[in-house]
């Protein structure tokens, strides 16, 4: 897994490469403290290269989104891959996030 | 047959009564016209006779009667100076002669110097007797009279025109007269005119009584014209002959009364009453009266209608009695071929012994009877050769029906072949193009291996079908032997090949194919490629190698190609492909290629029979040219039974080797990365779940993971022997709420429960068993 956050203007982008697994969500749990700690006000997950995620993923995921709700910030997942778009859709978390 | 001998007769009368008719109206013809121009000559000079006859008759009395008259101006001539005895001569001329009826001299006015202006003694009849006086007077001044005037002048007798008269007889009368002369010193006078009154009632009946033919009569016209007799009554005295036909517009009979009064005699044509009549008129000598007869010109040709009427019904009578003689004879003429037809159809039914109509006559019946008796002999010396050729034809027949069951039952026809073998689906078909052939087709299934073959073998027929059995058995022995493509094919050439005398080859193909990982390997020996149909069809690439049996020693080189999943196969030889319809169209690789490629979705049998049927559609009628071969063989993938497992310990990056193993297991089974990544998920929630809780502050701790496949069923077990957990009993998420109210957690289980169809936990002497079955669908494979 490999993540990389890029502050461009007012846009927080967050590449996520790899596997989000038991193994590495603590890592990834790390890389996106800032994020939360921001105001979140435009934060784009771009999918392009993930490859998997497991349940602690999702669980990452789902703090990113609260925090932004709580922030009134915007958080929006782009170029996600069928696959792990459908194991989002089986825990129901489609309807939670905004996808591009 | 008695059709056609009704029609022959009915020709034959017909044609003979042609002919006859033809002559009979030629003879006729020739007979009537002949006929009308001697009838017409004769039927003239019969009226010109009778008429001259008629004529003859009239002079016959009227002659007399002049010499009467002259002998009596003799008379007169010596009586002149005694003028009261003249009148006894009168009397004495109408007493003697009975057909006068009365006579007068009259004498030129004041001759006698005593007798006054008017002297003239007249005689006549009333009744029996005869009465005389005297004519002339102031009011009838008898010489101003034509009877007086004209024979003075003209100084020759005269017949007076008709007339009737009224005074005297009351009869239609004639008078002759005749002048009287004296010479007196040289110079001659006429003294006097003696007339005799002649009645012309004789005249009339000798006229009348004149007949020509049906309708024809006699006329007479005096010199001026007039009708003397007629049997038209009124025109007598009435109308002359020119008033007649200036009445009836009639030129031609106007030029007809001119020539009767300037001609002596002669015919003439003309139309009267409607009707086309001849006329023949003659002179009456004596009073230049004209006798004319007058008939209908077709009247002369009544007798000659008669006697062709006659003749025609003579003709009628004979042709009827010719047609029914005819076709009598005919008939009985025929009654034999009535009898041949019927022997015919006997002999035609098989009876060759049926008896042949016997005939007496020494004709063409008796050639026909001839002809049938060749016949009947020859049949039956035909049909004894036709029934030894024929045994020694079935005897071969049934020895090369035997031959073809033998042959077919060295090919496997059973379908399925392999009934419990889930991996395979195979249909096959071999149509010889005579009885037997030398196309093969074989497969077997040894240590989960199949080994198929098809082949051709050169040439047809029996020798084709021995070399094919030889091969056939030969593959079966060195497939004991050995279990390479080209291994088995080297052998199975160099034996072909060792006294290969007549120099056939057989082009085969064979194929191993592994059932568990659709690992094929196969040789080709100059065979055609067969298709391969995996969504697309396309021809297997092969080496052609060489056909089996030529060269001895020859190395064939093997291939090997993976078959995924719902790959088929379908080989075949070149009797489909070289199928050839009747334009000699063949049907070709191009295709078979098409048509396999849009049946990629059938099963094995409906794809041979699909192309079969195609290939039928192709050839229509044409002769089956070489023998038909179709092999298909689908592999479904392996289905035996799978199992793998790994042992992990309770360490977070453990679920590495646990991903890598996922990854084995889907190759081994070949399913898609979708499917690998969905059970990675769910292994990995349950793995994880183990190292994170099981052994809590212990690690090294063990974790096995197996994976077994079984029908359709892929089922994951993890055990442990850590602190009891059911996680099947944990609450599954609401999946409805809103991301604040989804608490963090608890995925997991709900997760492997989405993915997989079946979890299960069970808790056996210390041991955590975790059971999840995922159904894999077919179509996932």
């Amino acid at each position: 897994m490999e993540i990389t956050i890029d502050n461009i203007a007012e846009q927080t982008i967050i590449n996520i490469k790899g596997r989000i697994d038991t193994a590495t969500s603590p890592e990834f749990e790390k890389a996106i403290a800032p994020v939360i700690a921001g105001d979140m006000k435009d934060v784009i997950m771009e999918c392009k290269d993930f490859e998997y995620i497991s349940s602690t993923g999702l669980r990452l995921f789902l703090v990113l989104q609260k925090s932004a709700n709580a922030k009134k910030g915007s958080l929006l997942i782009r170029n996600m891959n069928d696959d792990i778009k459908n194991v989002f859709n089986m825990t129901g978390f489609t309807a939670l996030f905004k996808f591009e | 047959m008695f059709k056609i001998k009704k029609s022959l007769t009915q020709r034959i009368v017909f044609y003979v009564l042609t002919l006859c008719i033809l002559i009979f109206l030629t003879t006729l013809s020739l007979f009537y016209l002949s006929s009308k121009k001697q009838l017409e000559q004769v039927t003239y000079k019969n009226t010109a006779y009778i008429t001259e006859n008629t004529a003859l008759k009239i002079e016959a009395i009227l002659t007399p009667i002049m010499k009467i008259a002259k002998n009596y101006q003799w008379m007169m001539i010596q009586m002149k100076d005694k003028p009261d005895s003249i009148a006894a001569l009168t009397q004495k001329v109408v007493a003697s002669n009975p057909e006068i009826m009365g006579s007068a001299v009259a004498f030129i006015p004041d001759y006698y110097a005593s007798k006054g202006k008017y002297f003239a003694p007249y005689s006549y009849r009333k009744g029996d007797s005869i009465i005389t006086k005297q004519l002339g007077n102031e009011n009838y001044e008898y010489f101003y009279m034509d009877w007086f005037q004209i024979p003075t002048s003209i100084n020759k007798p005269y017949w007076s025109e008709p007339y009737y008269d009224t005074g005297g007889a009351n009869a239609l009368m004639t008078t002759f007269s005749i002048p009287i002369t004296i010479d007196s010193a040289g110079v001659s006078k006429t003294i006097a005119v003696l007339t005799v009154d002649l009645a012309l009632d004789w005249f009339t009946e000798i006229v009348s009584a004149v007949k020509v033919l049906e309708t024809g009569y006699a006329s007479v016209i005096s010199k001026a014209g007039t009708f003397v007799t007629h049997p038209n009554k009124e025109l007598i005295m009435n109308q002359t002959i020119f008033s007649y036909a200036k009445e009836n517009d009639n030129e031609e009979l106007r030029i007809i009364g001119r020539a009767m009064q300037t001609q002596k005699n002669g015919f003439a044509n003309s139309t009267l009453n409607g009707v086309h009549r001849i006329i023949y008129y003659t002179t009456l000598p004596s009073s230049n009266w004209s006798l004319a007869v007058v008939f209908p010109k077709s009247e002369i040709y009544l007798p000659l209608r008669k006697i062709t009427i006659i003749l025609i019904v003579l003709i009628v009578i004979a042709l009827t009695l010719l047609t029914i003689i005819i076709t009598k004879v005919i008939s009985k003429q025929l009654i034999p071929l009535t009898a041949f037809s019927k022997t015919a159809r006997q002999i035609a039914k098989g009876d060759f012994q049926t008896p042949i109509p016997q005939i007496k006559t020494e004709d063409e019946m008796l050639e026909l009877h001839d002809a049938f008796h060749f016949m009947q002999d020859n049949l039956l010396h035909y049909i004894e050769t036709l029934k030894d050729t024929t045994t020694a034809k079935e005897k071969i027949e049934s020895e090369l029906r035997i031959a073809r069951e033998i042959q077919m039952g060295m090919i496997p026809k059973t379908f399925p072949p392999f009934p419990t073998r889930k991996e395979l689906d195979q249909y096959a078909s071999l149509i010889p193009a005579k009885e037997v052939g030398g196309d093969l087709y074989d497969y077997f299934i040894d240590d989960d291996k199949l080994y198929f073959i098809i082949g051709d073998v050169s040439g047809k027929g029996i020798p084709a079908s021995l070399l094919m059995a030889v091969t056939r058995s030969l593959f079966r022995s060195v497939t004991l032997h050995f279990d390479s493509p080209a291994e088995i094919l080297t052998n199975l050439n160099n034996s072909l090949a060792e006294n290969n005398d007549s120099n056939m080859f057989v082009t085969l193909f064979i194929g191993i194919l592994d059932l568990n990982t659709g690992h094929l390997q196969f040789c080709n020996a100059g065979h055609n490629p067969p298709i391969v149909i995996r969504e697309q069809a396309s021809f297997l690439e092969v080496i052609p190698n060489l056909p089996l049996g030529l060269i001895d020693g020859f190395q064939y080189q093997q291939q090997e190609k993976k078959i995924h999943n719902g790959t088929t196969l379908v080989l075949y030889t070149d009797g489909l492909t070289e199928a050839e319809n009747d334009s000699k169209k063949l049907y070709g690789e191009e295709r078979l290629l098409e048509l396999t490629s849009t049946n990629e979705h059938l099963n094995t049998q409906q794809l041979v029979e699909t192309i079969l049927e195609d290939v039928h559609a192709h050839v229509q009628t044409a002769e089956q040219s070489d023998d038909l071969t179709l092999l298909a063989i689908k592999y479904n993938g392996p289905t035996r039974k799978y199992e793998k497992s790994v042992s992990l310990i309770n360490e977070i990056e453990q679920i590495y080797i646990l991903q890598q193993f996922i990854e084995e297991v889907g190759e081994d089974l070949d399913f898609d990365a979708s499917l690998v990544m969905k059970l990675n998920l769910a292994l990995e929630e349950a793995v994880s779940n183990v190292i994170l809780y099981a052994y809590p502050k212990v690690s090294g701790k063990k974790i096995i993971v197996s994976a077994a496949y079984k029908g359709n069923d892929l089922i994951f077990t993890v055990t442990d022997t850590g602190v009891p957990f059911d996680p099947t009993l944990t609450e599954h998420p609401n999946l409805d709420l809103d991301a604040e109210e989804r608490p963090i957690g608890g995925l997991g289980i709900f997760l492997i429960k989405q993915i997989m169809n079946e979890v299960t936990y069970s808790r056996i002497h210390d041991v955590n068993v975790f059971t999840m079955k995922k159904k894999i669908d077919p179509k996932n494979e």
